[in-house]
């Protein structure tokens, strides 16, 4: 039996310790925006947040989840006003969508920890994330902007 | 017949009562209207980034007259009768439903104009509309479409309906936000994997370590009793004398499958399994595609990249099959001061769609319903029908949003298996490929190499064009492309090696290696006749326009040298402030459309790098002008990192690159930190956007590599070469 | 009798012997490590002999791609940069959502090519960054006993160093790496023996 905090709820599951964090999330608890793109923590689509950190979760066992605080895409923001998911639409980022989760949930920890990052900064952030797409143009100005849009809702 | 099950697990909207068919008033196969004036858009084609699933929409609503902030867009079912081929490839969504989508929207506007005017009892010609409500002047009557269009629903379908003229386009050529951005950042479900259905179950297929080998025995017993295993079970895909269609390649035909309940029980379980590998013999498969039927030999053997390079090599000065010539090339090449002749190789490449294949399936006796990501419903379907044994109407395909396309997921192979294991195992499955599966499956774009020859005369002027390429299995010559039709003398010649290594389409197939072999020769040609590149090409269209030599020259000259023109004038080709910066440039015609790079590269730790680039675009009219640009930037990204890092070779029948740590994708701080997209404006329907702008993309950086490093690169993956330059 | 500031023979007798047997003791604790039971070779020749098997073991891929000389890891038998650069940072634990930890797991992650793994997964800080990269024996050994360069290890914690966590993840690399060139134990053999020796670096 293992206890999870996951978006600030709690949920006790029957699952075998190892699991990896990401398959608990899409086919135990259901919540299916943190993406499998390969297992191995080279794409980065699978990023979700343990106590505020930008953790691989295809490779990280659910274990080390317990008793901690988890928060997937889907727990972003109450509101869907995050200032990166703000900046992704006003810059209409996506073209599959698919990777964008994991872009969103490491351009977090980005903002969170540089209130204005340059472009050395976003490159260091976000080189583990890959993009087919090859969103990641917009994906660099999006994060510019969210700066911006965070800076002024702390000012505002 | 429209199945609304489905609905309620991939909501579009929050409106309570959207899932109600008793609300919606269906005035064609893509408009809905409830009486409270909400429009709900369908869109017929698969969406994969391509941005269809808001472009095509925008269409309708174009010419159906309403505010487009308050359409409701939700994907189409499988209706080819409603809602015409679905066919999202080859970048045909646009082309294909341009004219009818103009036309639904109008001709629905024309119904509930004649609906209102029989209402009101006024001529028809005096009830107009605007953004969704009619007006009768005259009498100062109003309402909505809501009002009006149960009532349209009985009017007979008009033809011939005038549509607007293209400067009248209100909602068209304005950029639109994806109608599903929101729910791509807020996680929620859209893409096939994500799907769930009650009591389904996950299976995966335990494929053979390589082409060419089969499953002869296996021992589950340890699988089974791994946790949460149903069941393990061997099924065959297609009975022996199985008639393949055009889609319906597949790798392995025998199939080891494992069911379980969750995707880690089974990713885990499936390292349990004992099995057995053989070698295949020679298979025959009959191809019977696009009306004709043909039996092609599936050669047996482990082939290997290195035995594949010899055999290029040595097929490659064989005779070969002529595809197109004019004048007397043998001649002018025995007469010609110089020659240059050069050769160009490119790898197998995988797709790797960053969500890797899957497909949902519940087969029954009597019924079939599939789920998940596929870009041919239309192809796939008569598979089906033919394997399952099932009436076509029995069969219904949902489509989802597609993490990624580019082509593979045209081939319906993965419904045929989801569909096959999900009625042996007697549950609703989901069939999952790990990346790892997906990544050695096949279905490549095909491993290719062209040499080139080129005579010229005392003057330096261009006499002579020989290509011949090859490859495996197929080779990617495109004999009626440019610069056929520009030179007097010119041979196009073509052989392929059989393999067993399955190929599919991949992102404009065969351009995407022609536009790099091609555009850097035109760029050494260049060099050797004392020309700028982009000068020489418009000189060899100018020939093309006002001189045509031969028949069937498959592109227009004049929008070629309008994308060049273009962008010279929009990179500052000549500007001296560009100096620094090594350019290349490129341009092909694909798909219909026109598409010109300059790609700008600067050294960066000691590398090069392509810091910024700008394309000319001619696609016809443009339908949502931010998203085209995304798509236009998006294939430079992906041209760029495929001309450097993508290969994927094979030992002894075995793909080597298994996973991202071994086949390399370009990653965000590789990427151009700008790219200007331009395109030309014109009144022409459009053309396509998804695959023209990938190829020319490929030359581009190997014409910029040769003014960086002094070299020339001639093999992709280029990182190759770069890596023995820096130990140099 | 009587004189008060001479001091009595049998005085100057005490405090002769007592600042004798003093620097005899003294003598003892001057430049011997604590554990030291009397061997106080300080042969330089084995030492530095010892010292190149360890420096073989030192510039093996599983020891020097998290000593390098830039502030992007390596990775691979063949030291390449590693893949996504993520950088050194300042406490050496990475940076953003590029972090060691984000992907490196308390143990390692089964599977070929996947993250191996420790508790504590990190670089040496951008302050101390202990590279080994481009080192030769002279100067990685120098470097190694200096404590202003080896994290501020004297003696007794170099030697405790052997057997540290992370050093001996080296030899636990997770599926498909290579092993150091000899054993942990044998390793730690030719370290101890470099040490006891007197620590000396190779010639320049």
């Amino acid at each position: 039996m293992v206890t999870l905090n996951i978006n600030n709820k709690t949920y006790n599951l029957e699952v075998d310790a190892a699991t990896p964090l990401l398959w608990v999330l899409r086919d135990v608890i259901g919540l299916v925006g943190t993406k499998y793109g390969c297992g191995v923590a080279q794409c980065g689509a699978c990023v979700v947040h343990l106590n505020g950190e930008a953790v691989r979760s295809c490779v990280t066992k659910v274990s080390r989840a317990v008793g901690q605080k988890v928060i997937t895409i889907e727990g972003l923001s109450e509101k869907n006003d995050h200032p990166l998911q703000k900046a992704w639409l006003e810059l209409d980022v996506p073209q599959c969508g698919y990777c964008q989760s994991g872009q969103i949930m490491s351009a977090a920890v980005l903002l969170r920890e540089n209130k204005n990052p340059t472009d050395e900064d976003i490159d260091a952030a976000m080189a583990g994330n890959i993009c087919r797409c090859g969103t990641y143009l917009r994906i660099r100005k999006a994060i510019h902007l969210a700066a911006d849009i965070q800076q002024k809702t702390k000012n505002g | 017949m429209i199945s609304f099950t489905w609905l309620s697990s991939f909501r579009y909207t929050d409106k309570p009562g959207d899932t109600d068919p008793q609300q919606w008033n269906e005035i064609n196969g893509y408009i809905k209207i409830t009486q409270d004036n909400t429009i709900k858009i369908l869109n017929p084609n698969p969406e994969f980034g391509q941005n269809v699933m808001t472009s095509l929409p925008m269409i309708v609503a174009e010419e159906l007259d309403v505010d487009w902030e308050k359409v409701v867009v939700e994907m189409g079912p499988h209706d080819s009768v409603k809602l015409g081929p679905q066919f999202t490839g080859g970048s045909n969504s646009l082309r294909m439903y341009w004219k009818p989508l103009r036309e639904a929207g109008a001709a629905a506007r024309q119904m509930l104009i004649e609906a209102t005017a029989k209402t009101w009892a006024v001529p028809v010609e005096e009830v107009t509309t605007k953004a969704g409500m009619l007006y009768h002047e005259k009498s100062g009557k109003s309402g909505t479409y809501g009002e009006f269009a149960s009532k349209a629903t009985g009017i007979p379908v008009p033809k011939g309906v005038k549509l607007k003229d293209p400067k009248d386009f209100k909602i068209v050529r304005n950029s639109k936000k994806n109608v599903e951005g929101l729910k791509i950042v807020t996680g929620k479900p859209l893409f096939g994997l994500d799907y769930k259905h009650e009591g389904m179950l996950i299976a995966m297929i335990e494929h053979p370590p390589a082409f060419g080998m089969k499953f002869k025995s296996f021992d589950a017993s340890e699988t089974l009793k791994m946790p949460g295993i149903k069941d393990v079970f061997s099924l065959k895909m297609y009975e022996d004398d199985f008639e393949q269609a055009g889609f319906d390649t597949r790798t392995f035909n025998d199939l080891l499958v494992v069911v379980g309940k969750t995707t880690w029980e089974v990713m885990n379980a499936r390292k349990k399994l004992k099995v057995t590998w053989e070698p295949v013999s020679d298979t025959k498969d009959i191809i019977a595609g696009f009306g004709r039927k043909r039996e092609v030999i599936v050669p047996a053997g482990l082939e290997s990249t290195d035995t594949h390079l010899e055999k290029m090599k040595e097929y490659a000065s064989k005779p070969a099959q002529e595809l197109r010539k004019d004048g007397d090339p043998e001649t002018a090449f025995k007469n010609a001061a110089q020659i240059i002749e050069r050769t160009y190789n490119a790898p197998f490449l995988a797709h790797n769609c960053m969500e890797p294949m899957n497909f949902f399936a519940h087969v029954t006796d009597d019924k079939a319903l599939l789920v998940g990501p596929l870009q041919a419903p239309g192809w796939t379907e008569p598979t089906l029908s033919k394997v399952l044994k099932l009436p076509p109407e029995k069969i219904e395909i949902q489509m989802t949003r597609m993490g990624g396309g580019f082509g593979l997921r045209a081939y319906g192979h993965y419904l045929v298996e989801a569909a096959l294991i999900s009625r042996q195992a007697k549950a609703p499955i989901k069939l999952v490929y790990s990346r790892e599966d997906d990544m050695t499956y096949g279905i490549y774009r095909p491993m290719y190499t062209a040499t080139y020859r080129a005579a010229l005369d005392a003057n330096k002027n261009l006499v002579a064009f020989h290509v011949k390429g090859g490859g495996i299995p197929e080779n990617a010559i495109h004999p009626n492309r440019f610069p056929a039709g520009a030179v007097d003398n010119y041979l196009a010649e073509g052989w392929a090696i059989p393999s067993n290594i399955t190929i599919g389409a991949f992102r404009a197939p065969r351009s995407n290696f022609n536009a790099a072999a091609e555009q850097s020769f035109l760029d050494e040609l260049a060099e050797t006749m004392g020309k700028d590149p982009i000068d020489l090409r418009l000189e060899l269209l100018q020939r093309a326009k006002q001189n045509p030599v031969g028949k069937n020259n498959e592109y227009d000259a004049d929008r070629y040298a309008g994308v060049l023109k273009l962008v010279k004038e929009k990179s500052g080709w000549n500007n001296p402030e560009n100096k620094k910066y090594k350019r290349g440039v490129a341009a092909y015609f694909c798909h219909n459309s026109y598409v010109a790079h300059v790609v700008d590269m600067v050294e960066r730790n000691g590398q090069p790098y392509v810091e910024r680039g700008f394309s000319a675009v001619d696609c016809g009219i443009v339908v949502n002008p931010d998203a085209a640009t995304n798509m236009v930037q998006g294939a430079v990204v992906d041209g760029i990192g495929n001309a450097l890092y993508g290969g994927l070779t094979h030992k002894d029948g075995a793909a080597v690159q298994k996973n991202f740590s071994q086949y390399r994708i370009i990653r965000f701080h590789e990427a151009p930190k700008k790219i200007e997209v331009h395109f030309v404006q014109n009144d022409i329907d459009p053309t396509g956007l998804g695959e023209p702008p990938f190829p020319p993309v490929f030359g581009a950086v190997a014409n910029a590599l040769y003014q960086s490093t002094g070299k020339r690169f001639y093999n992709q993956p280029f990182i190759s070469q770069l890596k023995e330059l820096s130990k140099a | 009798m009587g004189k008060r500031y001479f001091l009595p023979k049998k005085t100057l007798f005490v405090i002769g012997a007592l600042l004798i047997f003093l620097s005899i003791v003294m003598s003892g604790f001057e430049r011997k490590p604590a554990f030291d039971k009397g061997e106080s070779q300080r042969d330089s020749v084995t030492s530095v002999n010892a010292f190149m098997k360890v420096y073989q073991v030192l510039m093996s891929p599983r020891c020097m791609n998290c000593h390098p000389s830039g502030n992007v890891p390596l990775q691979g038998d063949d030291n390449h940069l590693h893949t996504m650069l993520p950088q050194r940072g300042k406490d050496g634990k990475g940076v953003y959502a590029m972090k060691c930890a984000n992907c490196h797991q308390p143990e390692n992650t089964p599977g070929l090519h996947t993250p191996p793994g420790n508790p504590n997964w990190h670089l040496p800080p951008a302050d101390m960054k202990m590279v080994f990269q481009g080192k030769t024996p002279h100067e990685l050994a120098k470097q190694l006993v200096d404590p202003k360069r080896n994290g501020q290890k004297n003696m007794a914690k170099l030697i405790e160093h052997a057997d540290d966590g992370l050093v001996l993840s080296g030899w636990n690399p997770g599926e498909g790496r290579t092993l150091p060139p000899m054993s942990h134990d044998e390793f730690k053999k030719y370290w101890l023996a470099w040490i006891k020796n007197g620590a000396y670096a190779p010639a320049p």
